[in-house]
Order: structure tokens, then sequence, then C-alpha cells
């Protein structure tokens, strides 16, 4: 009999198997959707500063927190989450991997963690390239930190929804997308409970761009980014736990559903 | 001596469907192959997810090598499983893929190396393995799917309609690698709704039907029961009469029906009839055109099991 397999050789084991399927159209289309907006803002940029117009830091914030906070971090989770353990359900594979002898709780974690490395290293680019355009280089950590927690966060999240709901990708796109940009009309600790949030705690206030215009938009609170960076982890290890707590307790039959047993 | 399987009135339902009905029987330990026989809807499916600890039952006990089975990676890691259908991880590759299960299995370094090449070559994909799944046929995936299950060199192998889809060539090499695996040592289920299929392998067979376990016992047996089954004949011949004429004079004879173009015959023991037949033609006693069997099928032969002994 074999020695059973380690955690760390589980998760060493889902890295390695699965890192080919970075390399093809998903993997690129995670790329393109955090990478796009920074390439676009640059030719922007260079139109508008040959015109002699102004591309400031103004600009730079909107396309970090509207475009790459708002939308492009989102739609990245959307894309990716369900190539995760997501996959192996639909297309009935994870009975292969359910009776082997590596421990199930892992499983969520391990595939996810590749993509969240994968799409971790698109959004460090990308942070890097709103340098390019001409950010302040000291808000630039902040920038990629609350970009990258809220990804961990988002695709834990995300995972955990679809194992717990068939319709877990809806559910999460209607957070995502629908919810969280409520956060400017959510009166005090309401937008507590939103993702944009904590990106806006970390990598500094968009506060200014409020305008008289949003006659609904209420005062922002704000959390030290430190705690914020903090609830952004453990929200995540909550997520990625309760995914592997579902997927070790759940009978998954050969269909590739959830089994009533 | 503990068995490698036994079920202690197990069963499953899926909400209000009973897939499972409370079953009972034990595989002893050591190396054969079992036959778990019965029509598609029999619940062999659903039992073997019981095995194989995918599911765990809604009453009753399973237990493989005295534990039960579910999630339970001491189990796992002598147990291997070939589910049934076209199943298979887009956008990978074979070798890599086996690299992956094999490494969920515990396995590394050069044991890995081994084991890969050993169940690679036992399925004769050895030249085949590192294309991806989506090029390889399906028999080629059938055959990489075995190779997963070998992998770790488990004492118990459970095979879920294996044959399904395969060419008779890699059918026959199939059943020839089972045996030399049950020889080695190996104790094996293989699933069928093909009585034929599964008599070639063995000589142990567990009879499913709508959820029940219906018989357990060697295939003389089962076949002692399948030759009660009458079985319809349609014989096409220029004399529908002369057929009648020749047929009435057999015990094993039970209903008659002409046709316009010859007779149907519903006959007992047709292992015993049919010879009767072939020589009654040769002498020219029958001007036969044509023998088509119409009910052979596992399940009219089951329907009629039920009713004897349900």
């Amino acid at each position: 009999m074999t020695a059973l397999p380690t955690p760390a050789r589980t998760i060493q084991a889902l890295l390695r198997g699965y890192f080919p399927r970075l390399l093809q159209v998903r993997g690129w289309v995670c790329a393109l959707i955090v990478v796009l907006p920074v390439a676009l803002s640059f030719g922007l940029a260079t139109i508008l500063r040959l015109q002699q117009m102004n591309f400031g830091s103004a600009e730079i914030l909107t396309v970090f927190h509207k475009v790459l906070a708002q939308l492009a971090l989102p739609i990245l989770v959307l894309v990716a989450a369900p190539a995760g353990i997501r996959e192996d359900l639909e297309q009935r594979t994870l009975p292969l991997m359910l009776t082997r002898p590596a421990q199930a709780w892992l499983l969520p974690f391990g595939k996810g963690l590749l993509w969240f490395g994968w799409g971790g290293v698109w959004i460090v680019a990308s942070v890097a390239g709103l340098g390019g355009l001409g950010a302040e280089l000291a808000s630039l950590p902040l920038m990629a930190a609350a970009l990258l927690a809220a990804f961990w966060a988002e695709l834990g999240f995300m995972t955990f929804l679809s194992l717990v709901f068939k319709r877990g990708t809806l559910w999460g796109a209607l957070y995502l997308l629908i919810w969280d940009p409520l956060v400017r009309i959510f009166p005090g600790n309401l937008q507590r409970i939103t993702f944009l949030h904590y990106i806006e705690s970390i990598a500094g206030s968009r506060g200014s761009s409020v305008g008289t215009s949003q006659l609904l938009a209420q005062e922002q609170i704000s959390t030290p980014w430190p705690l914020a960076i903090l609830v952004f982890v453990l929200f995540g290890i909550l997520c990625w736990a309760a995914s592997g707590w579902k997927l070790q307790t759940t009978p998954i039959g050969l269909a590739g559903t959830e089994a009533e047993g | 001596m503990s068995p490698t399987v036994s079920l202690q009135r197990a069963s499953l339902r899926y909400g209000d469907i009973l897939g499972l009905s409370p079953t009972t029987f034990e595989l002893p330990e050591g190396g054969g192959i079992t036959g778990l026989l019965g029509p598609n809807g029999a619940g062999k499916s659903t039992l073997i997810q019981l095995l194989s600890g995918l599911l765990p039952p809604s009453g009753g006990e399973v237990r493989i090598f005295g534990e039960a089975p579910f999630r339970n990676p001491q189990v796992l890691s002598r147990l291997g499983f070939v589910p049934e259908g076209d199943r298979f991880p887009t956008g990978l590759r074979g070798i890599p893929w086996l690299r992956m299960m094999g490494e969920l299995s515990g396995l590394r370094g050069s044991g890995l190396q081994g084991a890969m090449e050993r169940a690679l070559s036992v399925v004769g994909m050895e030249l085949n393995g590192r294309k991806p799944f989506s090029e390889m046929s399906k028999g080629m995936r059938q055959r990489m799917r075995l190779a997963q299950a070998l992998l770790h060199n488990p004492e118990f192998l459970l095979l879920d309609e294996p044959f399904n889809g395969m060419d008779p060539e890699a059918r026959l090499l199939l059943m020839d690698m089972l045996r030399s695996l049950a020889t080695a040592g190996r104790r094996i289920l293989v699933s069928s709704h093909i009585l034929g299929e599964v008599a070639q392998l063995t000589d142990r067979i567990l009879l499913l039907f709508r959820g029940r376990l219906l018989a357990e016992g060697s295939v003389a047996e089962i076949r002692e029961l399948l030759d009660r089954h009458p079985v319809e004949l349609r014989i096409g011949a220029e004399s529908a009469q002369a057929v009648a004429r020749w047929a009435v004079e057999h015990d094993e004879l039970v209903a008659l029906r002409m046709e316009e173009a010859g007779a149907v015959l519903a006959v007992r023991n047709p292992r015993s009839f049919l010879p009767k037949l072939q020589a009654a033609v040769l002498a020219g006693e029958l001007p036969l055109l044509s023998l088509d069997p119409l009910d052979l099928n596992l399940d009219a032969v089951f329907q009629f099991l039920t009713k004897d002994h349900a």
C-alpha cells in the first residue's frame, strides 16, 4: 500500500496537473481582462497627450476604481472560478478525483490556487502598467494589494457559491456586478458587506469622484487598510474552507451533481 | 479473515426514489472476478457508487476492507475505480493527467514513474498516452481511465460497464487483462448489462434488477434460470406449416404463432432446442430461410426472473 498523499503534495499535484489549462483560451482571456484596460488607457493617454490634453492622476484613479476594481476584477473572477472545481463537476471528472486517496477538502483550494496565482500575476502586471501611465509610485503597492486581496476573497466566494448552488456563477455575477457597485448609495455599515468598500479602503478613497449629480450618494465610510486586507484574507480562507467542507461532506455521484444520499 | 467487500442491508435513496433496496452480500478476500449483471436502470451504478465511496448508504452498512469507504483515504488507497461513460478532463494530455492521478494517490519519484510505465503498458497506451484526450479515440480514453485505476496497484478494482463502446478486439484485450489481474490476486467487480460479456470473464455473478439483488451464483446457475425463460424465435420458411409440424413434436415448444412467411416459436431451453433445429435443417426436414431471436435481450430475461422469483 502506498503512503497517503500529504496536503502539500496534493496541492502540488493539482497545480502541476492543471497548469496546462492556464496556457489555453480561458487562461489568456483572464490575462486579457485585466491587462487590456490598462493597455487601452496607454493608447488613450498617448492620443490625449498628442493633442495637448491631460491624462493625469484623476484619470488613472478612474481606470483603477471604475474599470479595474469595479469591472475587470469581477469579470476575471467570473471567468476563472468556473475553471476551478466546478469544471470537474460539470465535465463529470470529479468522481475520478474523489476516488483517489487524497483529501477531498483540498481539491477546491488546490485548483483555485492555480487560478489565483495566474490572475495575480496579471493583476500585478496591470497595476505596474498604471505606474507607466503616470500613477504615483508610492500608491502602486497598495493598489496591487487591494486587487490581489480582493481577487483572493472573490475567487473563494465564487468557488463556494458554485459548490452550493447549481447556478452559483449567476448568483456570484449578481453579487459582484449588481450589489457591489451599490456601495455608493449604501448607508453606513452596509458598505462593509461589499468588496469595493475594502478595495477602496486599501487603495485609497475615490470619494472625490462622487459628484453632486449622484443624488443618492452616501457618506463614504472607511476601514483602516491593514484591517481591510485582513478582512479579505480571512474571508477568502473562510470561503475556501467552506468549499472544502462542502465537497468533503456532500455525496457527489457519477452524474457529477450532488446526489441525495 | 475479513471479506474484501461486505454489504449489510445497504440501501440508497435518491430523494423519494429507491436506487438500491436493502442489499446484503460479501466478496471474499483474494483474487477473482465477480460480474455485476442487470439491465439498464437495475441499480448497478448505484451499487458501484456505494462501493467506490462516492456515495454513503442511506441505510445499512457498506464495508470495504472492513471500513466505510465514503471519503475514506485508507480504503481509497486500496481501491481502483473505472466509472462508466466517456468522461475526460478537457484541455489535458493523457500522461500528465495520469501523473497527477498518481500523485493524488500518494505515488512520487521513481515509484510514480514505474507505476505509470506499468499501467500504460498493461492498457497498451505507451505510444498514444501523450495525446490530448480530445484527440484520443473513445477506446483510448477508456484505456486511460483503466490505467489511472491500476496506477496505485489496488487490491480491489471496480469497473462500471467497461466494455461499452469498445471494439471487439479491445474488448478481448481488456478481458485478458482483467483475467491476469485476478490471477495476480486482485478482487475485481465488473458491471455489465450483457450476460455474454460477463460469462466470458467470470464464474461468479450478482444479478440486480430494479434496485434489488435478485440472485447470486455461478454462471451455470444463472444459465439454468435463463433456460427456463421461453425465448421467441422467428423462423422464416417456405412453408410455415412444415415448421409448425416439426416444432410441435418437441417438448421445448411453449407457444406457436403462424405468420405469412414462417412461424414464431416460443421455446424453453434454447440450448437443447437450437441443436435439434440445426440438425433438422441440415437433414433437409425443415425448409428454413431465416432465424431471428426476438427477445434474447437481458431485460426480457429479467422480467421473467422477477415474475418467477419475486
